[in-house]
């Protein structure tokens, strides 16, 4: 069924080496196998996974990983942040920096889909709270907040002193993606953090996530399974078949270099689009019913 | 053929009533209640519908106040029982809180503790009385660890439910974000799970003022239910349902402090 695909330790041409030693890739899978339970009722997450992301200087890549619901995308999202169950793998290595992945840590900023904001601390302080965990001094950290606070489009006057409760849902995801990015990891996990707004305010927040990454210089790892916003924000897309998942397919596609209202509009945007959606559509087993888009 | 449309209004399914109108019910219930008991009580005591030994009448109830307040026994007793039950409970949260919380977080040791809460939990309330009495005497350090015992296990086990609730989510975010254990303890679980203890606390703060009159009805020199069990003596009935009115109104008053400050304490919880 799903063919081994162009073996993705095979990864397009090698950036020139800038210079000084090589780097370690940002991260690196290497044949990782996650398996929950034993025998009969074992059930295989992802299913021998190897993949490399260099590290390119100055410029993070954008790798959106697109498939299925239940094709173990989020299971490689958490093997990166170090996240149980998940973690460890149960076969195969997955490499950060170079070195294995032992644990969470705030060098790999994570945003879900699920409202995770801290619902005793006001926008502020919830932005605070990894640099609050790192002893950064109460005046110092309130500082960056705001700044943060301006730079994903909430208003420091209005909103630094509200409660989750108060904020809607995109609000809501706009400070979890804050509250990551203040602390500037190196890598960015987002797992499906739009699937749960409408339409219009999922635009603008792709547009938002395209403007800080291009600031931040990090790789970005972005689950969806929306087709189009994978193509609208990835320099790469990973196809993963469904259960247990694989990486089926490494793609190109073209930066979003334009507001995403005007370039989902495009021609040889859809075009992209829609030959994925063929793909995805063609991995789906036949029981499955129609794809979900 | 058309449904009648439900009926709007006071018989609209699922709808509070409007405030006032919702309180005006409750007025209306008591009212027919005092009418019922009035009705009962009326007259010469021989020609009544139930005997005044049963059941005195509401005036009666009131004016027997006078003679209650004048012997000083009521206020001495008010301030005697709740000073038990405060005390006793106040120790049963400073005990209970930190050690449930701690058992949510770290299951291990939960699970080591499980045993001695599960037998706690299940022997009756009342057959507590005499070990307490043979360990603490039968004064008041009997009532205030006759309460922390009776109520530390459901104290317990409410913190450890609460932070067990918590949403692995904020967890895993709390990790992604550079948080130690400790951290994550102190900063997300802890104070996630504070709303909940505290509305615990607030109902099992009303099963442990019904332990209190059991201990004082057993055995006591003052307090509310020592009180309850003189009347009984003396025959005075009027004074029994005074103290019992008196009781209701206590622990509802204190119920509505503690809401108060609820709403004070988490301000970002909408739902107290």
């Amino acid at each position: 069924m799903s063919q081994p695909a162009q073996q993705p330790g095979t990864k397009a041409p090698a950036p020139p080496a800038a210079g000084a030693a090589p780097r370690p890739p940002v991260v690196e899978f290497r044949g990782v196998t996650k398996r929950f339970g034993e025998g009969r009722t074992a059930l295989t997450a992802v299913r021998d996974v190897s993949f490399v992301v260099e590290d390119l200087p100055g410029k993070g890549e954008f790798i959106a990983l697109l498939g299925p619901s239940g094709c173990g995308k989020s299971t490689l999202l958490r093997l990166i942040a170090g996240l149980g169950p998940q973690h460890p793998p149960t076969e195969g290595e997955v490499l950060v920096d170079g070195g294995p992945v032992a644990g969470p840590g705030a060098d790999r900023g994570m945003v879900f889909q699920d409202y995770t904001s801290f619902d005793h601390r006001t926008v502020e302080d919830n932005i605070a709270f990894g640099l609050e965990c790192r002893g950064m001094p109460a005046r110092e950290r309130r500082e960056v907040a705001r700044e943060w606070i301006r730079r994903v489009g909430l208003s420091v006057d209005a909103d630094a002193r509200k409660y989750p409760h108060e904020l809607s849902g995109g609000m809501r995801q706009r400070v979890a993606i804050a509250r990551s990015l203040a602390l500037r990891p190196r890598i960015i996990l987002m797992d499906e953090p739009f699937g749960a707004l409408d339409p219009g305010t999922r635009l603008n927040m792709q547009d938002l996530v395209v403007q800080l990454w291009r600031d931040l210089e990090a790789t970005v790892f972005f689950v969806t399974h929306s087709v189009e916003e994978a193509v609208y924000l990835g320099d790469r897309v990973y196809v993963l078949s469904p259960s247990p998942g694989t990486i089926v397919r490494q793609l190109e596609v073209p930066p979003p270099n334009r507001p995403a209202r005007v370039m989902q509009r495009e021609r040889e945007f859809l075009d992209v689009v829609f030959q994925i959606r063929d793909l995805v559509e063609s991995l789906e087993p036949p029981e499955a019913g129609p794809a979900t888009p | 053929m058309a449904r009648k449309p439900l009926p709007p209004g006071l018989f609209a399914l699922r709808q509070p009533p409007p405030l006032l109108v919702g309180k005006g019910l409750g007025a209306a219930c008591i009212a027919a209640v005092l009418l019922a008991w009035t009705a009962a009580t009326a007259g010469a005591p021989e020609s009544r519908l139930v005997s005044p030994v049963l059941l005195p009448s509401p005036l009666e109830v009131v004016t027997s106040a006078r003679s209650l307040l004048a012997e000083g026994s009521l206020l001495e007793a008010v301030v005697a029982t709740l000073r038990r039950v405060l005390l006793g409970f106040l120790l049963s949260a400073v005990v209970g809180v930190p050690l449930g919380m701690a058992a949510g977080s770290w299951r291990a040791f939960g699970a080591f503790i499980a045993p001695v809460v599960l037998v706690l939990r299940n022997i009756p309330v009342a057959a507590l009385i005499p070990l307490t009495i043979l360990w603490f005497g039968i004064d008041e350090s009997q009532k205030v660890m006759f309460i922390f015992i009776a109520t530390v296990p459901f104290v317990f086990s409410d913190a450890a439910a609460s932070v067990i609730a918590i949403n692995d989510r904020y967890v895993d975010t709390a990790q992604t974000l550079g948080a130690s254990s400790a951290q994550v303890v102190t900063k997300v679980l802890v104070p996630l799970a504070m709303p909940g203890v505290f509305t615990s606390l607030r109902s099992l703060f009303g099963i442990a003022f019904g332990y209190i009159m059991l201990a004082e009805l057993v055995n006591a020199k003052y307090g509310l239910g020592y009180l309850l069990s003189m009347s009984q003596r003396r025959g005075h009935t009027d004074h029994i349902f005074l103290v019992l009115v008196l009781i209701g109104l206590l622990a509802w008053g204190i119920d509505r402090a503690l809401a108060f400050f609820q709403r004070g304490l988490f301000p970002y919880r909408n739902d107290s």
